[in-house]
C-alpha cells in the first residue's frame, strides 16, 4: 500500500470534471463509494494572511455542513454531506442528479411565456425561505443560483433544494433574516428582467407561511430604503 | 454474498463487507479482535441502515489514517467509531461493536486488490452461516437507529434514513 502521507483528495479532483470555477471554490463532479457526487473545494486566497485565510476557509467549510444539517433536521431538503475533509477543505455531496438551477430554470420558463408554473415555483421559494429563517439559519448568499429544482418529482414542495451555505449563520435577529431577503430581492431582480410582480409573490408567500414574518418584513422595508439612500449619496 | 467496493480516494483500497448470522462463536471473535487476530471490524448489524453507510465509515477512517488523525487505535477500531453520531468511544463500541451474545454480525475488511486470502480466513473464522449483505435491512432495528441517531419525523420528508445517518457521521467532528 505506497501511498505517501496526506490527504488524497487532491488526487481524485485532478482526474474528476471541474462543474464550476468560482471566486471562492472549485465545484467538482464526482464518484463517491459508486454514488454520484458533488465535491466543493474551497481554494486558498492568495492576497489574504496565509493563517488568516485558513481560518476562513476552515470557518466556511464547517458553516457549510452544518447549516446544511440544521436545515435537513427541519426538513428542508440540501444535499446530503457524504465526507468532509477539513486539511484540503474540500465536502462531498450528494449530486441532486438531473436538477438545474432555479436560475437556469426561471430563465427558460420566461422564455416560454408559462406565467402559472412561474408563479408556483415563487410560491414554493417563499415556504421554504420561511421555513429555514423560521429554524434560524440565514443563508447568506441567497440567489436563484443556489437553489436547484428537482427534476421529475410532482410531490409540490420538497423539489426545490437549497445549496451553497458557506455564507451562513445561525441568528434569530429579524434584521438577518430581512437583509437575506434583501440580497435575494437584488439578485433575483437584477439577474431576472421584468420579473418585479413575481418577486412580490414569493414574498406574500414567505409571509404567510413564516411565524415571524411581520418583523422580518419590516426590516425588509428599512434595508431597501437604506440602500436607496446608500445609492443616492454614492 | 460479500460486497466489495473500491475506495475512489484511495483506488489501491477495496472495502469488502461480509453478513453472518446464527453465529455461535461471537465472544470468542470478539476475543480474537481485541487481540488483533482479526483482520476485520467486527460490527452488531441492528444499527446498521444499508451498506452504504459502512463504506462511509472505512473511507473516513482510511482518510484519517492517512492524515494521521485517527481518534482510536486502529483502521477497525477507527471504522466502528466513526459509525457513531457522538464522539463518545465507548460508547460507539458499546452501540456498534459486538457483543458476546450476539447472534449476527457484519464483518468490514480493509484490503489491497489481491488479498482475497483474508476474506477467506475471516469466513473460516465465524462459527454462523454467511448471507447477501443486502439481508442487512432485514437485521436493523430502524426504531433504535432513529433513537440513537435522534432522526425526526420532518428529517424523514426530506430524505431517507440512510441519509440522516450518513449525514450525522460525516458531519459530527464539528457538532
Ligand atoms: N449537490 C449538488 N447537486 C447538483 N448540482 C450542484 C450541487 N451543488 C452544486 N451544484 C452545482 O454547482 C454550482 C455551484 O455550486 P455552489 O453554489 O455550491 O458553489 P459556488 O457558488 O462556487 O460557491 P461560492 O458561492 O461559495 O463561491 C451550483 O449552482 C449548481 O449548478
Ligand atoms: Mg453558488
Amino acid at each position: 500500500m505506497a501511498q505517501e502521507k496526506g490527504t488524497a483528495v487532491p488526487v481524485l479532483l485532478s482526474k474528476a470534471e471541474l462543474l464550476k470555477q468560482g471566486a471562492e471554490a472549485r465545484v467538482y463532479r464526482a464518484e463517491f463509494l459508486g454514488k454520484p457526487a458533488i465535491v466543493k473545494e474551497r481554494f486558498p486566497k492568495r492576497y489574504r494572511h496565509p493563517v488568516l485565510d485558513e481560518k476562513l476557509t476552515h470557518r466556511r467549510t464547517v458553516q457549510e455542513v452544518r447549516s446544511i444539517l440544521r436545515c435537513r433536521k427541519a426538513g428542508i431538503s440540501a444535499p446530503v454531506v457524504y465526507f468532509v475533509d477539513y486539511t484540503s477543505h474540500c465536502i462531498f455531496l450528494e449530486e441532486i442528479v438531473g436538477s438545474s438551477t432555479v436560475r437556469d430554470h426561471i430563465a427558460s420558463t420566461q422564455q416560454s411565456c408559462k406565467d402559472q408554473e412561474l408563479e408556483r415555483l415563487a410560491q414554493q421559494m417563499g415556504q421554504i425561505l420561511a421555513r429555514m429563517h423560521d429554524e434560524d439559519v440565514i443563508h447568506g448568499d441567497l440567489t436563484t443560483s443556489n437553489m436547484l429544482l428537482r427534476r421529475g418529482t410532482e410531490d409540490e414542495e420538497s423539489d426545490l433544494v437549497l445549496i451553497d451555505f458557506g455564507l451562513s449563520y445561525i441568528s434569530a435577529l429579524p434584521e438577518d433574516k430581512g437583509v437575506d431577503l434583501y440580497v435575494l430581492e437584488k439578485a433575483f431582480l437584477s439577474t431576472h428582467p421584468n420579473t418585479e410582480a413575481l418577486f412580490q409573490k414569493l414574498l406574500k408567500s414567505y409571509t404567510a407561511s413564516s411565524k415571524k414574518s411581520s418583523a422580518v418584513i419590516k426590516k425588509l422595508d428599512e434595508v431597501r430604503l437604506r440602500g436607496r439612500k446608500r445609492s443616492m449619496v454614492g | 454474498m460479500h460486497l466489495t467496493q473500491e475506495l475512489e480516494l484511495f483506488p489501491e483500497h477495496r472495502v469488502t463487507l461480509l453478513l453472518f448470522k446464527e453465529v455461535k462463536n461471537a465472544a470468542e471473535l470478539r476475543k480474537s479482535a481485541m487481540e488483533g487476530k482479526i483482520n476485520g471490524a467486527l460490527i452488531n448489524p441492528t444499527m446498521l441502515v444499508d451498506p452504504f453507510q459502512v463504506l462511509v465509515a472505512a473511507n473516513k477512517a482510511v482518510h484519517l489514517q492517512k492524515i494521521e488523525k485517527m481518534k482510536t487505535r486502529n483502521l477497525y477500531s477507527e471504522i466502528i467509531f466513526n459509525l457513531s453520531p457522538t464522539n463518545n468511544i465507548s460508547e460507539a463500541f458499546k452501540r456498534f461493536g459486538i457483543s458476546d451474545g450476539d447472534d449476527s454480525v457484519m464483518v468490514v475488511v480493509v484490503h489491497n486488490k489481491d488479498e482475497s486470502q483474508l476474506l477467506t480466513d475471516i469466513v473460516a473464522k465465524v462459527d454462523g452461516q454467511q448471507v447477501s449483505v443486502e439481508d442487512i435491512s432485514s437485521m436493523s432495528d430502524s426504531a433504535k437507529i432513529k433513537k440513537l441517531y435522534k432522526v425526526t419525523p420532518q428529517e424523514e420528508k426530506c430524505g431517507t434514513l440512510l441519509d440522516a445517518v450518513v449525514c450525522r457521521m460525516a458531519t459530527k467532528d464539528v457538532l
